[in-house]
């Protein structure tokens, strides 16, 4: 008699472990298929940051084969630099800009495109157009419409008496970020439109019919019930293009170069020279983590406004 | 250099050429095609010296990977393996390329060819190697006295000349009885011009912030007898008065005589080139492409109308190229010196810069050759460039080419955009003192 219990105690410890061995494969099975996607993102992304924080505190020169440590002293050129301020202040600039025009029309051209229209099909997949064509190609594009002698859009204007001489659209320091700014809205506006779009089809209908019933005007459902109810997604869509916009390269690097007097230069292309023209690996580092230090607080703070709306919404 | 080569010649070969090259790497023998006969008839000796010769892509009528095959199949101790690079218009992606392959200092390349602005940067790092005790006086004295300058670094001669090109006046014969010989003779010809209706622009160049806009610095400020930087790389004479009357005179072109428009300020060389093509403009500064597309009747109104001179200069000085081009260079941690060195004085031999003219459109770097027939029958044009490329002005010439290149170019387009031409240079003094000084 004694010795049963004792064998049914061993028979559970037995048990007890197998169990703690298969809850331990199971605890561990779901890391191990995670490992493929965080080593990859580490690799891919984590690592060069590091990396790149790294070499911005070393004056790394690929020509000269400099490689020492310089503790801060290339965030310390930085905050000196005009030329590093004046990119930062352009992009800063654009970003604002592009971002804001994007948005409002974009919102336009979605309460549009939402309404029922015959060809509505067609028009919805042709908006989507200027967002397909390769960034360098619209660049070139721009290059031929605003050029200042021959540009098409010198000629409309001269044709409609809006101006009395030909605008030197990009060759004029006054003129030439605007230029930019004016492709980047034909290009990216559809994809604001595009968000959007899908963000006003998640509004009950019956809302807004309600409203109607009550005797709303278009202009009362717009401002009073679809909008409010829109901002959140508004929000994740004007953070998002903000921070594409604050990488803008391609437009300037193929319509201006930077220039003319620096005027379109912004951290992108300017971090492209210090970099690969200049192959100054240090300082061209602290350029782009300046740059990824501005970036994630234009994110923060997008990010902040975001939480609290949602917090708002649902509580 | 700039964005001009790519302009100089025909699409041709390319697919055959890659297809060698891949043959080359492989080095199979078994398919039958005709050209990888030819090329394993020769890769089958094994007791060769190999060596890598690393380039920039260049095609014409034969293509670089072609001249390569000449030099394998005229010898039977040197094999050379073709590294290609991106082509000479992806300028900044060419020198990443070499800076990358020479800086492992693993001897491979063992020879490259190098944009004539990296030289001192090449040789002040310590990779290309001194060429003085292989290359005699009287071989140095065959080449333009301008390119051979501008292969030495610290008196030593760490390059040896490939092909040349340079800034030149295109002018319009029709509209202009006799070419200007000073900037004072341009402004009135193209003034009169313009007055005439005979066209409309006068002068057209490039002030885009970019490389271009220094070539354009380099030639007015050496005409008028000043410099950018010192001889000996460190002293910084931009702000000096020549060069400042010098830059003055760019921006007074746009605003004061009004012979070129505002848009010079966004042109790069095609920009520029493609009024003056399309008859609109009378005098052109620009590289030897143009003059090809200006004899084209599909793409130029200007047809047999076009003159090409040496620029103008101001009256205390003399005119001035700005040079262009790509020169050879032997990796200092070669394993096989004097394979390389033989395989250097080939490329550069009279015989072979003649197949680069005639083949690949490149002009010769030696007067001599210019003078031969085989080239005034092949290239009637680029014989008569002999007299500018004599007058061919190095820029700047320092280990920190591109960092002082990129803060002229922000200085200069700030000057001739706003005119501040003083303060503009005063500031890219300091610059250039930050990045050059002892």
């Amino acid at each position: 008699m004694t010795t049963l219990p004792s064998v049914g105690l061993v028979a559970g410890s037995r048990r007890s472990k197998r169990l703690t061995q298969r809850s331990r494969a199971e605890r561990w099975a779901p890391l191990l298929f995670l490992l493929p996607a965080a080593l990859t993102l580490l690799t891919v992304s984590v690592y060069p940051v590091i990396d790149g924080l790294r070499l911005s505190l070393r004056n790394t020169m690929l020509s000269t084969q400099e490689d020492a440590f310089v503790g801060l002293s290339n965030y310390v050129r930085l905050t000196a630099d005009p030329d590093f301020w004046s990119a930062w202040r352009h992009t800063m600039l654009f970003t604002a800009a592009s971002t804001l025009l994007e948005t409002v029309l974009g919102m336009a051209m979605a309460i549009v495109l939402y309404e029922t229209f015959k060809g509505r099909g067609w028009v919805r997949a042709a908006m989507l157009v200027p967002w397909a064509i390769p960034t360098v190609v619209t660049s070139k594009m721009f290059g031929w419409l605003f050029d200042g002698q021959h540009g098409v859009v010198n000629w409309l204007l001269m044709q409609t008496g809006l101006i009395d001489g030909y605008v030197n659209w990009y060759g004029d320091s006054q003129t030439a970020l605007l230029t930019i700014i004016i492709a980047d809205v034909w290009k990216t506006t559809p994809f604001m439109a595009l968000l959007l779009l899908a963000g006003l089809q998640t509004v009950p209908h019956s809302l807004v019919e309600a409203a109607r019933i009550d005797g709303a005007g278009p202009w009362q459902c717009f401002w009073s019930i679809r909008l409010p109810l829109l901002f959140t997604t508004l929000l994740i869509a004007g953070m998002f293009r903000a921070l594409d916009a604050f990488r803008i390269f391609d437009l300037v690097y193929v319509l201006t170069g930077g220039g003319p007097a620096d005027s379109t230069e912004v951290l992108s292309t300017l971090s492209y020279k210090v970099l690969f023209s200049g192959l100054d690996f240090g300082y061209g580092s602290a350029l782009s983590a300046a740059m990824f230090i501005t970036e994630a607080l234009i994110a923060l703070g997008f990010g902040l406004f975001i939480v609290r709306r949602m917090r708002r919404d649902n509580g | 250099m700039t964005d001009n080569d790519d302009h100089v010649g025909k699409p041709a070969a390319v697919g055959r050429r890659q297809f060698l090259k891949a043959a080359g790497i492989t080095a199979s023998g078994v398919l039958a095609a005709p050209a990888i006969l030819k090329f394993t008839s020769v890769a089958s000796a094994a007791d060769r010296t190999n060596l890598t010769f690393a380039s920039a892509k260049f095609f014409g009528k034969r293509t670089v990977a072609e001249m390569v095959d000449v030099f394998n199949q005229s010898q039977s101790r040197i094999l050379v393996r073709y590294d290609e690079l991106p082509p000479p218009s992806s300028s900044t992606e060419v020198h990443q390329g070499l800076v990358q392959r020479l800086a492992k200092k693993d001897g491979s390349p063992d020879v490259f060819t190098q944009d004539v602005v990296w030289i001192a940067e090449f040789a002040g790092a310590g990779w290309a190697l001194p060429l003085d005790e292989y290359v005699t006086a009287d071989e140095a004295g065959a080449y333009f006295p301008g390119v051979l300058a501008a292969c030495k670094w610290q008196g030593k001669l760490t390059a040896l000349p490939w092909y040349v090109d340079s800034g030149m006046l295109y002018y319009r014969k029709d509209l202009v009885s006799k070419a200007p010989e000073t900037w004072e003779e341009l402004v009135a010809a193209a003034t009169d011009i313009m007055k005439a209706g005979k066209a409309k622009i006068g002068f057209s160049w490039q002030a885009k912030q970019a490389e271009v806009l220094i070539c354009d610095l380099v030639e007015f400020v050496t005409s008028n007898g000043g410099s950018i930087l010192g001889d000996d790389g460190k002293t910084v004479h931009i702000a000096d008065d020549a060069a400042v009357e010098a830059v003055q005179f760019m921006y007074d072109t746009i605003e004061k005589y009004k012979i070129s428009p505002p848009d010079v300020r966004s042109w790069d060389e095609e920009p520029s080139r493609t009024p003056f093509t399309g008859g609109d403009v009378a005098f052109l500064r620009n590289w030897s492409y143009v003059y090809p597309i200006c004899q084209d009747a599909k793409a130029s109104s200007v047809v047999d109308k076009v003159g090409v001179v040496p620029l103008p200069h101001f009256a205390k000085g003399k005119s001035a190229a700005c040079l262009g081009g790509y020169q050879y260079g032997v990796n200092a941690s070669t394993k096989n010196r004097d394979a390389s060195v033989e395989f250097l004085k080939w490329l550069s031999s009279p015989e072979t810069q003649l197949l680069f003219a005639t083949e690949l459109g490149l002009a010769p770097s030696r007067p001599a050759v210019f003078d031969s027939a085989e080239l005034g029958k092949a290239q009637p044009f680029m014989q008569t460039l002999k007299p500018v490329f004599v007058g061919a002005t190095a820029r700047p010439v320092t280990p920190k080419y591109s960092q002082v290149s990129l803060a002229l170019q922000s200085a200069v387009s700030k000057a001739v955009t706003n005119g501040n031409v003083a303060d503009a240079l005063k500031e890219a003094k300091a610059k250039l003192e930050g990045i050059v000084g002892a």
